[in-house]
């Protein structure tokens, strides 16, 4: 009859355009039995249509969680609302391989997901249909672009030489610590170290020696302080480092730390030994100060100090 | 004689929209108010023996007027009429005395049902002699009203769908409607400390008569308790991870929840009140834990003026709130309102 013919004739039609998308199509009933799945999920998966007609998806593929996925379908079903899941949120729902196996460097499909409630005659929801987007180049490169920024902003902030924060950036942070400090009234003490005789270092092995002098005084005051300390390099051969919650007794504790090991240590550069030391000036906040730039003044003389009584020594003002 | 009869609601397209809804031959004497207080003095005049009381209003909403008619004992029948269709809601408005509650938009026959009920009138149930003498007008003021009351409504059965789905009380606000430059978004939201931690999602919408962003913001420390609400098995399934990256994916999973419910729920109801099919696009993040300021001007890059429709949602019981943002671009608003009394002239 040509009523059925034209019917048959559109589920051709509609069965080619399905198979055409370059996206996921799947459709289940309420108990997540599978009835609709296209070119796109069978090419994917490697699953036919005909194998995967009928069965539980949750059956087919054990690693989706399911009530995690109940759970997201629960307002598809009792509000008739589409929902929406990104890459961001879980990277995919089935684990395909990445649609271009050479010039992409994913291992695997990300998909952004959109469930939709599909409505029966009297109205209610008794199917889902899941849109399977390939979003691999979106995350990819908004992944790139995040890790390019998350360098741009190390890079702008960390010292090439030692890896401390630089100057500029120490500066910000100190003048932040220095802010809270005022509101909490906590106890922060400051510390400034500086290489004694460094420019004899410099001009007595050459100056690839004095960096390597100054790596060194780097990794020991990485060494000996805190993940919560700040620690900068203030200047060529002088350093900076702020002690949240610290008294300068305690202080003293960390200064006389760094200044032994670099006492007791020796740098050898390319078969030269080089032996160094350090003096260190440390302050603690008063509320006398009005602005950081006082409080880092007393650190500075406290070093200052140091060095005119005889060096490789801990001054405390 | 004519019977006294009050409309007190702070939306005057939702007034008008009340008084074509009467029967055309109930001999009433209509007098109006904007909230609580006004309904009140009217009361006390003896200008309502029927009054029509919207819950959400501002200066004194529809819960604080039945408190104070309770109160002092005033001769007044309530009729409630809400957006606001929780079943909580209703609940709470018969127990404080209200003779019926009315869904909106109204439905004439449903209205008609309830006066009959209460042996209030049982003449003709037609009613459409009003439709024609109460015209709504076409000012800018006139268009945002429209507007805001369509968003009431929307915003009303997008509450209801998360108070279903999270069996919690959801408290709604009066929707704040504005025409902004799209760099004062930020100034412009009311609700959010400007200097708290916040993260959003963006979702786009399409449809011939409105088009538009949908963003729900979240404040951090909100973001913690929902994903708690929403997800309290999931805390031990994944201990794999570490606990602040865990933490992370759970406060955007409960962010992607609440956007994909309230989102959805009130697209749909702007989209069954303008009789329109909306289509909405994969949601985006605007931004994670950054402050309001940066999340929006970060983002916002076109349009010069635009609509605003904030709706600060709140769950007092759960101590949450979280914010749903309409923006669209100023030329939706004829659209959207031609359309929507087209629609309602129907």
């Amino acid at each position: 009859m040509p009523m059925s013919n034209k019917i048959s004739e559109s589920t051709e039609w509609v069965n080619a355009l399905l198979a055409s998308l370059e996206m996921g199509i799947v459709i289940v009933n309420n108990n997540y039995e599978v009835e609709v799945w296209n070119q796109f999920m069978e090419n994917h998966s490697k699953i036919d249509a005909q194998e995967i007609s009928g069965q539980c998806l949750f059956k087919v593929f054990p690693d989706i969680e399911e009530n995690w996925l109940k759970n997201k379908c629960k307002p598809v079903f009792a509000l008739a609302t589409p929902v929406f899941m990104i890459w961001e949120q879980r990277k995919y729902l089935f684990q395909f391989e990445a649609s271009r196996p050479v010039t992409s460097d994913a291992d695997f499909m990300y998909q952004n997901i959109t469930i939709t409630p599909l409505l029966n005659e009297s109205g209610e929801v008794d199917k889902l249909c899941f849109l399977v987007y390939d979003a691999t180049d979106q995350a990819l490169n908004k992944l790139r672009v995040d890790r390019l920024n998350k360098q741009l902003k190390t890079i702008s902030r960390v010292d090439g030489l030692t890896g401390l924060y630089n100057r500029r950036y120490w500066q910000e942070r100190f003048d932040l610590e220095y802010k809270l400090s005022v509101r909490s009234k906590s106890c922060n003490t400051l510390m400034m170290l500086d290489i004694d005789h460094f420019k004899k270092v410099n001009d007595t092995y050459g100056h690839q020696a004095g960096d390597a002098v100054i790596r060194h005084i780097a990794d020991t005051i990485k060494a000996a302080t805190r993940e919560t300390d700040v620690c900068g390099r203030y200047g060529g051969e002088e350093f900076a480092i702020l002690l949240p919650d610290t008294e300068a007794k305690n202080a003293v504790t960390v200064a006389e730390r760094i200044r032994k090991l670099v006492q007791a240590t020796e740098v050898d550069y390319e078969g030269q030994i080089i032996k160094y030391t350090c003096s260190l000036g440390i302050a603690q906040n008063t509320n006398e100060y009005t602005k950081p730039s006082q409080w880092i003044e007393i650190a500075d003389q406290a070093l200052y100090k140091a060095k005119e009584t005889g060096r490789n020594k801990v001054v405390v003002l | 004689m004519a019977l006294p009869i009050l409309i007190c609601d702070d939306s005057s397209f939702a007034r008008k929209a009340i008084a074509r809804s009467l029967p055309d031959e109930w001999d009433v004497e209509i007098c109006f108010a904007e909230h609580g207080k006004q309904a009140i003095e009217k009361i006390e005049q003896g200008l309502a023996h029927v009054l029509f009381l919207d819950l959400n209003m501002p200066v004194m909403d529809g819960y604080e007027t039945m408190k104070v008619i309770r109160q002092r004992d005033l001769p007044t029948m309530v009729i409630v009429v809400s957006g606001d269709v929780q079943e909580e809601a209703r609940k709470r408005v018969i127990e404080m005395g209200a003779l019926d509650f009315i869904e909106k938009p109204i439905d004439n026959a449903k209205l008609f049902a309830i006066l009959h009920k209460f042996g209030i009138y049982d003449g003709q149930s037609s009613s459409d002699q009003r439709q024609c003498s109460i015209k709504t007008g076409n000012s800018l003021e006139d268009k945002l009203d429209v507007f805001r009351e369509m968003s009431n409504v929307a915003m009303g059965q997008a509450g209801n769908s998360l108070a279903k789905l999270l069996n919690i009380f959801v408290e709604l606000p009066v929707p704040n409607v504005s025409i902004i430059h799209s760099n004062e978004i930020a100034m412009a939201i009311a609700e959010i400390d400007k200097n708290d931690a916040v993260s959003g999602v963006s979702k786009g919408f399409t449809s011939k008569n409105l088009r538009g962003e949908a963003v729900i913001l979240f404040n951090d420390t909100h973001a913690k308790s929902l994903s708690a609400l929403l997800h309290p098995d999931e805390s031990s399934s994944q201990v794999q991870n570490t606990n602040d990256i865990k933490q992370d994916h759970l406060e955007l999973e409960a962010l992607m929840d609440v956007s994909n419910i309230i989102v959805g729920a009130c697209l749909r109801g702007i989209a069954k009140q303008l009789d329109v099919d909306v289509t909405h696009t994969t949601p985006s993040i605007l931004g994670l834990h950054c402050e309001l300021s940066e999340l929006v001007e970060e983002n916002v890059s076109r349009w010069e003026e635009l609509i605003l429709v904030e709706i600060a949602y709140s769950m007092p019981s759960v101590n949450i709130n979280f914010e749903l943002l309409l923006l669209l671009p100023v030329d939706s608003l004829d659209l959207a309102f031609e359309r929507f009394l087209s629609v309602r002239e129907q």
